[in-house]
C-alpha cells in the first residue's frame, strides 16, 4: 500500500498535460498550505505585524513619546547589552526559568503517574485530579497577591513554621521564593498535558514488556518514558519560552526586588518602556530575547526532524 | 483528494471568516464621542470612582450633565496600578479619554509625549480665575495638570503601644522618635516604625523617606530645579533612616512593602507610628474600631522651629491635547475644582480640597481630621516629585540604592552620589 | 503468562511464600500512592483554601497573627457584594463568552494546522514551525502598544472579537505544536486507510485522527481556556468599558490606590475559579478515554 498517493493511476514523470493532471498535483501540493491559511492568515496580520513594528522601533530613537524619531542603528541594542542591570536578568531569568521548568516537569510527571495508577479507584483519581489543578485556575495577580499574604512576615507561611523569615524581601530568598511560587503556579500544564500523553499510550506496549519480565521501573524507562518523550521536549521547551515571558507575577511579588535580586527580561524591559520612557530601549530588548528564543525554537525543530 | 473537499474546506474557512466579520460589525461600539447634533460625551478616564462611595462619583457627574445640558459624561474606571500605562498607550494610539486622572509624578513625561494639553491658555481663554486653585503642576510656565484634591501623609501613632511602651505624646522631633520606636519594639508584639519600599511603586521613598527631609524643610532639589540629594539635609534624612534600620525598630519586609500593605498591619496593631494618607483614616477605624491612634506632625530635626513640609499625594486632573472636545472638557474641569462639589468630593474622599476655598465636611467635629487640617494649614505642602520628568523612576533608583544601604552597608555617601548620578541624566 | 503463574503451583507447594508478598507489596505500594497524593493535595490546595478562607474573613481579621482558618466575622458578605453588583456579574459573563469562543476557535485552526505539519512535507515547513514556536517570545509589554495601534485601526478595539482573536493567536503556537505532537503518535496507516476508500484529506482528518485525539483536545482546549481566563493585559488596554471587561480586571479594580479590598478580591477569584472547575470535571472523562487499539491491528 503506497503512502499518500490518490486512488488514480500515477502520472508519468513528464506528463502529459492532460485537463485534469497539474490541477490535481497543484491541489496536492496546496493542501497542506489550505490547511495552515488560518493559521499563517492570524499570524502574519496579528503577530509578525507588531513585531516587525517593534524591531522598527529599537532602531529608532525615541519612539512612541515624541513624534520625530530618527534612525539610530543598533545604539539602542548597544544600550541593553552594556547595562550591568540586564546581565543580572539575564542570569536571574535563566535561573527562574531553568529550575520552573525542571520541577515543573517533575512534579507534572509525578502527579500525572499518580493520578493515572491502577492502584486507585478511578472516584479517588477524579477527586485528585480536580484538587491539582487548582493553583491553574487562577489569573497572576490573584496568586501574587495569595503568596504575599502567605508569605508575609506576619503570615501564614512564618507561623506554621515558626519562623519569621522574610521570603519576598531578603535579597538572598527572593528569587527561589519567587522561583517557587511560579512552580506553584505552572505545574498544572505539565500535569494536565502528561496526562493526556499517558492516556495516548498503547496498553499492549506494557503488556508486551510485562511478559518479556520488565519490572515497573523498567517499564517506566523503556515504555513510558519514550513515549511521553516528544511531549516533554515540546512542553519543556515551550515552558521555558513562557516562564521567560512571566512578567505579572513577579512584578506584582516584588516588582523586580530587592535592588535587582529578582529582576527578570521582563521586569527590565516593562521598567525601561513605562517608567523610564525608553521605548526604543525597550524594544531592542525585546528584539534581543525573541533572537535568543529562535535560537531554541530553530534547535527544537531541528531535533523535531529526528523524530520524523 | 477531490474538488468536493477542497470545496468544502474553503466553505469552512469561509463560514469562519464571516462569522467573524458580522460579530466585529455587530460589537463595534469603539465608535468616540461625535454623536449626531450638538451633544457632546466626554470620556473621563480614571481610579477613582472604585475608591468613593458606591454611586457617589457618578451623582457629581450626573448633577454636572443637569447643570450643562448638552454634555454627558461618561466614567472609565480601571485599576490604579494600571493607569499610567493605560494613559501612555491611550495617548500613543489616539484613544486617550477627554479628560484624565493624573498622578504629579506622570505630568513632566506626559507632556513630553504630548499626550496633554496646556491648561493655562485654556483657564485664560476661559477667563478662569486661578487664585482659588491651591496648587498647579507647571512645566516651564504652563500648567498640565491640576490637584483636585490632596492626600496629605501626617504621622499616625497607635496611642496603646505607645502608652505600652511609656511614651505618653507622639514625637515631636527625630530624637523623640528614635526613643519612641526603640521602646515600642522593646515592650514587644509590635515594630516602632514601617517602611514600605517595594519597587513595583516606589512611592514609598516619597512619603515615608523624604518626608523626614522635607518636615525640616529640607529640599532635594537645588534653586533650578535640578537634583541635589548630596545636601546635608537629604544626607541626615538618610542616615536617620540608617540608624533606625540599624537599631531595627523597621518592620520585617521593608524591601518588598507596598503602601497598601503597611496600612494593614498597622490597623492590626503590629505597628507604632507610621507615614500614612489622610484617606486612610477611616479605612482604619472602619476596619478596627478598637484601634486607638492619632495624628501628628512628621518630626523635624532636633530643634527645627520653622514650617514644615507636609508632603501629600494629589488626584489631579488633565485634558487629553488631541481632545476634540477641549472647551467642554474643560467645564468639567471647572466644575470639579468649585467650591462646592470640591468640598464635597474631598469630603467623599477624606483628603484635603485643590480649591482653597472649601472645607470639607469632615473638618468641622472631627478631631482627627481637625488635627491633620491644622497641621496642613501651618506648615507647606511638599512634594518635590510632582512635574519631575520620570518622577516614578527616579524614586525607584533612589530605593534601589537606598536598599543597598540598608541590606548590604553600601555607604551613605556612595549612596547619595549614585543616586545623584542617576538622577541628573534625566534632566 | 508471566513466569510467576508458572512457577505458581511449584511455589504455592513449596509454601505460599510469593502470593503473600506480592499482596503486601501492592499494599505498600496503593499505601505509599495515598500518602503521596495527599501530600500533593496539601501542596496544590493548602494555599487556595487560605482564598477560600480569606474570602469570608472581615478586611482586617485577614492580616491577624497568629492567623486563624476560621474568624469571628466569618460572613458571606465578600460575595453578596459581587453576586449583586450588575458590573462584576458582567465581568464572568464577559470572560466566559471570550475564554469559551477563544477555545473553540483555537482547536478548530490548530486542527487543521496540525494536520497539515503532521501528515505532509513541504517546503517551508521547518521555517514555518521555528517562526509559530518563536513568536511567542516577544514580551507582551513591548507589544502592547503596536498591538494596540493595529486593534484600533482594525476597528477591533473594545469588542469581544479583538480579545478573542488576541487570544487566539497567544495560544495558537501552544495548540498546533501540541496537536502536531499528538497526531504525530497516531499511526499514519489510519488516515492513509482512508484514503485507500476513497476518502479526502479532510475526511481523513475529521473523520478518524480528530475523535481519537479526544484527550489531546481535550487538553489543549483546557489549557486555552486557561490562557484566556486569566489574562489581564491585554484585557485591560483592549477593553474600555465595563461592558467588555473581564474578571481579572474586575479583581484588579478591587486594588485601589488607598485600599485593597481584600476578601473581595478572594471570593472573586473563587467565584470565578468553581464554575471552571466544574467545567474541568465535566470534561475530565474524555481524558481518560484512551485509545482504541483496535484500527492499528486491523
Amino acid at each position: 500500500m503506497s503512502i499518500s498517493s490518490p486512488p488514480r493511476p500515477a502520472p508519468p514523470p513528464q506528463a502529459i498535460l492532460g485537463r485534469r493532471r497539474p490541477s490535481a498535483r497543484l491541489v496536492r501540493r496546496a493542501t497542506p498550505y489550505g490547511f495552515l491559511s488560518p493559521t499563517i492568515v492570524l499570524l502574519v496580520v496579528l503577530m509578525l505585524t507588531p513585531i516587525v513594528m517593534v524591531i522598527g522601533y529599537s532602531v529608532l530613537d525615541r519612539v512612541v513619546t515624541t513624534n520625530e524619531s530618527t534612525f539610530v542603528g543598533f545604539d539602542n541594542y548597544a544600550e541593553v547589552l552594556t547595562d550591568p542591570v540586564f546581565f543580572t536578568a539575564v542570569r536571574n531569568t535563566a535561573f527562574f526559568a531553568g529550575v520552573s521548568v525542571v520541577v515543573h516537569f517533575v512534579l507534572g510527571l509525578g502527579f500525572a503517574l499518580l493520578l493515572n495508577t491502577k492502584l486507585l479507584g478511578a472516584r479517588t483519581k477524579a477527586l485528585f485530579r480536580m484538587v491539582y489543578i487548582l493553583p491553574w485556575l487562577f489569573t497572576a495577580a490573584i496568586i501574587a497577591v495569595l503568596w504575599r499574604l502567605l508569605l508575609s512576615p506576619n503570615g501564614v507561611v512564618n507561623y506554621l513554621l515558626q519562623t519569621d523569615v522574610e521570603w519576598l524581601a531578603n535579597p538572598d530568598l527572593a528569587l527561589p521564593t519567587v522561583t517557587f511560587i511560579n512552580i506553584w503556579a505552572g505545574y498544572p500544564f505539565f500535569m494536565v498535558s502528561l496526562l493526556a500523553g499517558l492516556q495516548g499510550i498503547p496498553q499492549d506496549l506494557y503488556e508486551a514488556a510485562t511478559v518479556d519480565g520488565a519490572s515497573w521501573r523498567q517499564r517506566f524507562v523503556h515504555v513510558t518514558v519514550p513515549q511521553l518523550w516528544p511531549i516533554i521536549i515540546s512542553m519543556a521547551l515551550l515552558d521555558f519560552i513562557w516562564t521567560t515571558q512571566q512578567f505579572a507575577l513577579i512584578w506584582l511579588t516584588t516588582g523586580g526586588g530587592p535592588i535587582v535580586a529578582t529582576e527578570v527580561f521582563t521586569t527590565f524591559t516593562y521598567k525601561l518602556a513605562f517608567a523610564s520612557y525608553e521605548f526604543s530601549v525597550a524594544a531592542a530588548s525585546a528584539v534581543i530575547v525573541l533572537l535568543l528564543s529562535m535560537v531554541l525554537a530553530f534547535f527544537y525543530v531541528r531535533h523535531q526532524k529526528a523524530w520524523d | 483528494m477531490g474538488k468536493g473537499t477542497r470545496t468544502r474546506m474553503l466553505v469552512a474557512v469561509g463560514v469562519v471568516a464571516s462569522l467573524g466579520l458580522t460579530a466585529a460589525c455587530g460589537s463595534g461600539d469603539a465608535d468616540e464621542g461625535s454623536e449626531g447634533g450638538g451633544d457632546v460625551t466626554l470620556e473621563f478616564s480614571q481610579w477613582w470612582e472604585p475608591e468613593l462611595p458606591e454611586g457617589s462619583f457618578r451623582t457629581l457627574m450626573d448633577r454636572f450633565e443637569e447643570e450643562n445640558p448638552g454634555i454627558t459624561v461618561e466614567l472609565l474606571s480601571g485599576p490604579y496600578s494600571s493607569t499610567k500605562e493605560q494613559v501612555v498607550a491611550g495617548a500613543a494610539t489616539g484613544t486617550i479619554s477627554d479628560v484624565v486622572g493624573l498622578d504629579g509624578a506622570w505630568v513632566s513625561d506626559f507632556v513630553d509625549q504630548g499626550a496633554i494639553a496646556d491648561l493655562s491658555k485654556t483657564m485664560s481663554d476661559a477667563g478662569f480665575d486661578d487664585t482659588q486653585l491651591a496648587s498647579q503642576v507647571q512645566i516651564d510656565g504652563s500648567t498640565y495638570m491640576i490637584p483636585v484634591v490632596n492626600f496629605v501623609y501626617p504621622m499616625f501613632t497607635n496611642d496603646d503601644l505607645l502608652a505600652k511602651a511609656g511614651v505618653t505624646a507622639p514625637p515631636t522631633n527625630r530624637t523623640e522618635f528614635t526613643d519612641a520606636a526603640e521602646a515600642v519594639t522593646a515592650a514587644g508584639g509590635a515594630s516602632g516604625w514601617i517602611l514600605p519600599l517595594s519597587l513595583e511603586a516606589p512611592n514609598g521613598i516619597q512619603n515615608d523617606v523624604m518626608s523626614w527631609v522635607w518636615a525640616s524643610g529640607g529640599s532635594m532639589l537645588d534653586d533650578e530645579g535640578k537634583p541635589d540629594v548630596t545636601n546635608d539635609d537629604v544626607r541626615s534624612g538618610v542616615e536617620f533612616i540608617k540608624q533606625l534600620w540599624d537599631v531595627d525598630v523597621i518592620a520585617p519586609g521593608a524591601a518588598t512593602m507596598k503602601e497598601q500593605d503597611k496600612v494593614e498591619e498597622f490597623t492590626n496593631g503590629r505597628v507604632g507610628m507610621m507615614i500614612d494618607s489622610l484617606a486612610h483614616i477611616n479605612l482604619i477605624r472602619e476596619r478596627n474600631p478598637e484601634l486607638k491612634f492619632s495624628i501628628a506632625a512628621i518630626p523635624a530635626e532636633d530643634g527645627y522651629t520653622s514650617e514644615r513640609g507636609m508632603p501629600y499625594a494629589s488626584w489631579g486632573i488633565g485634558i487629553a491635547e488631541n481632545s476634540e472636545n477641549k472647551e467642554e472638557a474643560w467645564k468639567l474641569v471647572e466644575f470639579l475644582m468649585s467650591e462646592e462639589t470640591n468640598a464635597e468630593l474631598s469630603t467623599m474622599a477624606n483628603a484635603f480640597p485643590g480649591n482653597t476655598e472649601s472645607v470639607p465636611a469632615f473638618v468641622e467635629g472631627d478631631e482627627l481630621f481637625q488635627t491633620a487640617f491644622d497641621i496642613w494649614q501651618q506648615g507647606y505642602p511638599a512634594n518635590e516629585f510632582t512635574g519631575l520628568p520620570v518622577a516614578e523612576d527616579l524614586m525607584r533608583t533612589f530605593s534601589e540604592e537606598l536598599q543597598r544601604t540598608l541590606t548590604e552597608g553600601q555607604p551613605v555617601d556612595t549612596t547619595l552620589s549614585n543616586v545623584q548620578e542617576a538622577w541628573m541624566q534625566e534632566f | 503468562m508471566t513466569s510467576d503463574t508458572l512457577a505458581g503451583p511449584a511455589r504455592r507447594a513449596a509454601g505460599l511464600r510469593r502470593p503473600t508478598r506480592t499482596k503486601s507489596r501492592e499494599r505498600r505500594l496503593k499505601v505509599g500512592a495515598v500518602v503521596a497524593l495527599v501530600l500533593g493535595a496539601l501542596f496544590a490546595g493548602l494555599p487556595v483554601l487560605w482564598m477560600l478562607s480569606s474570602s469570608f474573613k472581615s478586611n482586617t481579621e485577614i492580616f491577624e497573627f497568629p492567623p486563624r482558618l476560621i474568624t469571628d466575622n466569618f460572613s458571606f458578605g465578600a460575595y453578596a457584594a459581587i453576586l449583586t453588583d450588575p458590573t462584576k456579574v458582567r465581568f464572568f459573563v464577559n470572560s466566559y463568552i471570550v475564554s469559551l469562543s477563544v477555545t473553540l476557535l483555537t482547536l478548530l485552526v490548530a486542527v487543521l494546522a496540525a494536520y497539515a505539519f503532521s501528515r505532509y512535507v513541504f517546503p517551508l515547513k521547518k521555517s514555518l514551525n521555528v517562526v509559530i514556536v518563536s513568536v511567542q517570545a516577544v514580551p507582551p509589554i513591548t507589544l502592547l502598544i503596536p498591538y494596540f495601534g493595529l486593534m484600533v485601526t482594525l476597528g477591533l478595539y473594545n469588542t469581544y472579537l479583538g480579545l478573542i482573536l488576541t487570544y487566539l493567536v497567544f495560544t495558537l503556537p501552544y495548540a498546533i505544536i501540541m496537536m502536531t505532537g499528538y497526531f504525530n503518535t497516531l499511526p499514519r496507516e489510519l488516515d492513509e486507510a482512508v484514503k485507500v476508500d476513497g476518502g479526502g484529506a479532510m475526511t481523513a482528518l475529521w473523520r478518524i485522527l480528530v475523535p481519537i485525539s479526544v484527550p489531546g483536545l481535550v487538553s489543549v482546549g483546557i489549557y486555552t481556556f486557561m490562557i484566556a481566563w486569566n489574562e489581564y493585559l491585554f484585557a485591560l488596554t483592549l477593553t474600555r468599558t465595563e461592558d467588555r471587561r473581564t474578571v481579572p480586571i474586575g479583581i484588579s479594580l478591587l486594588m485601589g490606590q488607598h485600599s485593597f479590598e481584600w476578601n473581595e478580591m478572594m471570593a472573586m477569584s473563587v467565584l470565578g475559579s468553581v464554575p471552571v472547575l466544574f467545567l474541568f470535571l465535566f470534561f475530565q472523562r474524555y481524558f481518560m478515554g484512551g485509545m482504541t487499539a483496535g484500527a492499528v491491528k486491523a
